[in-house]
């Protein structure tokens, strides 16, 4: 229900370290908590409709259901 | 071209929970006790709000920040009840309030004035359980026309509450409602929640309630 809201946080948190290099980003890593509140099916949507448009383009968010309650940015993947 | 890879394990609600922080260190200074009412819509809370100011609203400075998708009604409905403060905000379609809105609510209020601050979130069981608000608890409000079985269904918010108001409580011999049940099933998922029950419609068991304000105002903690 309120993925797209965290969606949107992954992606000025990926903003953040990448700067205008967002579009060369291919993968995002993201663990998501069995309870954490979030679905992760519903979380991979929304990062795919955001990440097809700039400043992104080529990322594709890598999702592992992981136990406990945690949502982290895990890992960012650039090709240079 | 080569592929760099980036480890970064960085908390995705990290950026809220900071504000949450801070948000709550604001009301630690200030004196103030906060309590984040969270529950379906249509369990009372407005009423149970309205009520509640003009119980003891007075005596224990009570303000209030009402979180709504769309319209400034349950504001317009507490504002006829004090003269103390009450801020809406209108989430434009977002499903809960977050630390950021809660930022900008204090920013809005006299804090000198408050005692005790209600946050009223957005009716929905779900996603106010995953944002800190900087809140002293989370207090859910369930009423005896719902399901008795939505500790179970709702388990995050439950265990994140501290304390749980069974509203409606007039209603309870025209429905199906299983109170006992209701309660056995939430200390399931967290055996430490403390009940009220309570009709602010009709006045019944607001006393308790109204008991267990007067004194986390006093004490200056949570009972």
């Amino acid at each position: 229900m309120h993925e797209l809201s965290i969606a949107l946080e992954v992606c000025r948190l990926v903003e953040t370290r990448t700067g205008p290099g967002a579009a060369n980003v291919t993968q995002v890593g993201i663990e998501v908590g069995d309870a954490s509140g979030f679905e992760a099916a519903n979380l991979e949507f929304c990062l795919d409709a955001l990440f097809s448009r700039p400043p992104f383009g080529r990322a594709k968010a890598v999702i592992l259901r992981t136990p406990g309650d945690d949502l982290r940015l895990t890992y960012l993947e650039i090709d240079e | 071209m080569t592929v760099r890879r980036i480890e970064v394990r960085e908390r995705v609600m990290e950026r809220n929970d900071v504000l949450a922080r801070d948000v709550r260190r604001r009301l630690d200074d200030a004196g103030i006790i906060a309590y984040n009412l969270v529950s379906s819509p249509g369990s009372g809370k407005t009423l149970l709000l309205e009520r509640t100011l003009a119980g003891v609203g007075e005596e224990l400075r009570i303000g209030v920040v009402t979180g709504d998708v769309q319209t400034q009604n349950d504001a317009d409905r507490l504002a006829h009840h004090t003269d103390r403060l009450v801020q809406a905000v209108v989430t434009g379609g977002a499903c809960h309030l977050d630390a950021l809105q809660m930022q900008d609510a204090l920013d809005a209020l006299d804090l000198t004035a408050l005692r005790i601050l209600f946050i009223e979130n957005v009716g929905n069981l779900v996603c106010p359980a995953s944002w800190d608000l900087g809140e002293r608890a989370k207090i859910v409000v369930l009423s005896v026309t719902e399901g008795e079985d939505k500790p179970l269904k709702y388990p995050k918010m439950f265990q994140q509450a501290r304390h749980v108001i069974i509203n409606k409580m007039d209603l309870l011999p025209y429905v199906p409602f299983d109170i006992e049940r209701c309660v056995a099933y939430a200390r399931e998922v967290n055996p430490s929640l403390e009940f009220f029950r309570v009709s602010a419609l009709t006045g019944q068991g607001m006393e308790d309630w109204f008991r267990f304000l007067k004194e986390s105002a006093w004490a200056g903690s949570p009972v």
